[in-house]
């Protein structure tokens, strides 16, 4: 027998032991590029996602116009700045004929086919320019009026060989063209693709955002705050807790029919109102803001407590100066990630009558509203094709309010953040 | 229950417990204590894990009051008030008699704001010169002023373990106490930090009525005068420091220092 065979071999230099050890190499190799691919699946789903909303979605922020030049020297409209500053100056100027002068100076300009596909709301931006700046009833200007929606159709080469080749006599004329739309962004709902605005939706979206946080926020924290600190734990707290675990769960249209069974029984006349949205999204936000408050105070060290506590603060001292602002980042993250929810909820809304046709933006909270994802909903409803490129305008406007408040909720949480 | 009475120095008792009996649930933690803490000396509660000596500590503040399921039986006095009758006001029974813990636990806030925040609740110093000079004066006896005065707006967090931990005794002396409580202060420390608690506690001793629990039989025997030694729940001796580890009279004690269990 030779030596080396008598030798003694410690088992980690042994064959088996290298055999399994390259196995767990090659099962960690594994499970690293699992992850990898899902992670890569995701992202390039999203990347299609948002890629086809931006692509159909920037069209939607253009419009088709044509170029018509009117002279109002020779036009015999009256009017100066304290006559166009009342409410009824639309009123005025509609009775004065302005429609009728913008139709003679289309028919000259455009022939009469082309006249007849100058939308019939594109008066009222004149009328707003006039009434922004009376002087330019003393001169000739140039403006882009909204077409109809079967022009719009003709300049992307659909809908009828008449429209088509009138588009295209049009655009050779250099009287149509498809420009960025600034009023997209200023203008609310209207039965035309062409004159149709996000505003009147975004602001609804504001304003009920506002009431749902001040009341969820405030309730929310308070309801954390009692469970965790002061409530006994018994079977009754347990009771609450499973509560609110599953109202969190609860399908939202449930909520907007206790919107719609209690609150709007309460105020008949607020149907469609923000603070009624507000008030109903409120109640499906509250259980999010009381459970991730609930973790976030669990999570600060009772050692912080005890310090507090034993140079003689009292509870509600230990709380307010200790438990909140660190509990504060968390509670935060969790209150933007239930608006964020609540930002994007259709179906309790239209439950209380938010999906009605609203043309002008809300005075307040009491008036009339939509919101965004129920002004989307409704669009992407419409027959004519011209609401598609602009429900993914919505859509990509939807995003960017969802992005900045996110973004907010992460600025919040470092600025708050600190270590123990 | 040993009692050894020290006739050449009589003590006058800061806090005087009376068969205290503490419950969590049905669990009986401490067992019919009785001691007289003397006011003028460094009290030390020796004894194995879970002995209970934590526990009869933090009765002394009422700090097992924010344990829902613990109950104290028998009276605590405290310069013969019974700090558990009704009429005693936990905020200020917390005042009088402060605490510092086993890990140290600074507020997340600035070295100045965490010595400041007692004062300030309490409302001990009404202009901003009434606190500074109580925040320095309070950091100068936790002997930690001479290495944080250039930096008092850094976060308390910062220091090292060491310095955390005196930075909590300059908290818990900035309100001005009559008795402080250590519940194992060096446990979390090493032997140079320590050391330095250690000579903290010496020269704190005389101005407070200290009480300190300790795992460390040698601190108990060289920061205190009187020792307590419990077991299973029990004070089983008490009395001078010297004569507890020289000349114990109970078995069990003398089974304890000598290193035979515990």
């Amino acid at each position: 027998m030779s030596e080396t065979a008598t030798r003694k071999v410690r088992p980690t230099r042994t064959e088996a032991f290298e055999q399994r050890l390259q196995k767990r190499y090659a099962s960690e190799r594994r499970f690293r590029m699992l992850g990898f691919s899902a992670i890569a699946f995701s992202v390039l789903v999203l990347a299609i996602l948002l890629g086809n909303m931006l692509y159909s979605g920037l069209a939607g922020f253009q419009r088709d116009e044509l170029r018509l030049s009117i002279d109002f020297t020779q036009a015999g409209l009256a009017g100066d700045a304290s006559t166009l500053s009342q409410p009824d100056a639309f009123q005025v100027l509609e009775r004065q004929g302005l429609p009728q002068v913008i139709e003679f100076a289309a028919t000259e300009q455009l022939g009469e086919d082309g006249a007849a596909q100058l939308s019939g709301e594109g008066w009222r931006e004149v009328a707003q320019a006039i009434i922004a700046d009376p002087s330019l009833l003393r001169s000739q200007q140039d403006f882009w009026l909204p077409t109809s929606g079967d022009l719009a159709q003709g300049m992307d080469g659909e809908g009828s060989a008449q429209m088509q080749a009138l588009a295209q006599r049009l655009v050779e004329e250099g009287r149509l063209d498809s420009n960025f739309d600034v009023g997209f962004l200023t203008r609310s709902d209207a039965t035309d693709p062409q004159a149709v605005g996000i505003w009147g939706a975004l602001k609804g979206s504001i304003l009920t955002m506002i009431v749902t946080l001040l009341l969820a926020f405030p309730i929310g924290v308070l309801a954390a705050l009692y469970l965790e600190e002061y409530a006994p734990k018994n079977r009754w707290t347990d009771v609450l807790e499973v509560s609110i675990n599953n109202l969190a769960a609860v399908p939202s249209i449930i909520f907007g029919l206790l919107g719609l069974a209690v609150f709007l029984t309460i105020f008949p006349n607020l149907r469609s109102a923000p603070l009624i949205g507000g008030m109903t999204l409120a109640l499906m936000t509250m259980p999010v803001i009381v459970i991730s408050g609930r973790n976030a105070i669990k999570a600060v060290p009772p050692s912080i407590r005890d310090g507090a506590l034993a140079v003689g603060a009292s509870p509600v001292q230990v709380v307010f100066h200790h438990v909140l602002p660190l509990a504060l980042p968390g509670i935060l993250t969790g209150t933007i990630i239930g608006m964020a929810r609540a930002l994007g909820e259709t179906a309790p809304l239209l439950m209380i009558g938010m999906r009605a046709f609203i043309a002008s933006p809300p005075d307040g909270f009491t008036s009339p509203a939509t919101v965004l994802p129920v002004q989307i909903f409704l669009w992407s409803d419409e027959i004519d094709t011209g609401f598609i490129e602009r429900t993914s305008a919505a859509i990509i406007v939807l995003l960017l309010f969802l992005l900045l408040m996110n973004g907010l909720a992460i600025y919040l949480r470092n600025r708050f953040e600190k270590s123990w | 229950m040993t009692i050894i009475h020290d006739m050449e120095e009589p003590t006058h008792p800061k806090m005087c417990t009376k068969d205290v009996s503490v419950f969590y649930g049905d669990k009986m933690a401490i067992n019919q204590v009785s001691i007289a803490i003397p006011a003028e000396y460094v009290t030390a509660f020796i004894g194995p894990s879970g002995c209970g000596k934590s526990t009869f500590l933090r009765t002394l503040n009422r700090m097992n009051d924010t344990i829902p399921s613990a109950r104290v039986e028998g009276t605590i006095e405290l310069d013969g008030e019974d700090i558990y009758a009704n009429k005693m006001d936990v905020v200020q029974l917390r005042a009088r008699v402060g605490m510092v813990f086993q890990k140290p636990n600074p507020f997340p806030k600035s070295i100045y704001d965490n010595v400041a925040y007692g004062p300030s609740i309490h409302g001990l110093a009404p202009t901003k010169t009434d606190l500074d000079e109580v925040v320095e004066k309070s950091l100068r006896r936790a002997g930690l002023w001479n290495e944080v005065k250039d930096r008092l707006q850094e976060s308390g967090t910062a220091l090292s373990g060491g310095q955390q931990q005196r930075l909590c005794i300059a908290r818990a002396i900035a309100v001005d106490p009559e008795v402080i409580l250590m519940d194992e202060p060096c446990s979390a420390l090493d032997p140079i930090a320590t050391a330095k608690i250690e000579e903290l506690i010496d020269e704190l001793q005389g101005r407070y009525a200290i009480v300190i629990v300790t795992h460390s039989m040698q601190q108990a025997a060289r920061v205190s005068q009187r020792t307590a030694f419990f077991h299973l729940g029990e004070m089983v001796e008490y009395g001078p420091t010297d004569a507890i580890f020289t000349t114990p009279q109970e078995e069990r004690t003398k089974d304890y220092i000598t290193g035979r269990y515990g």
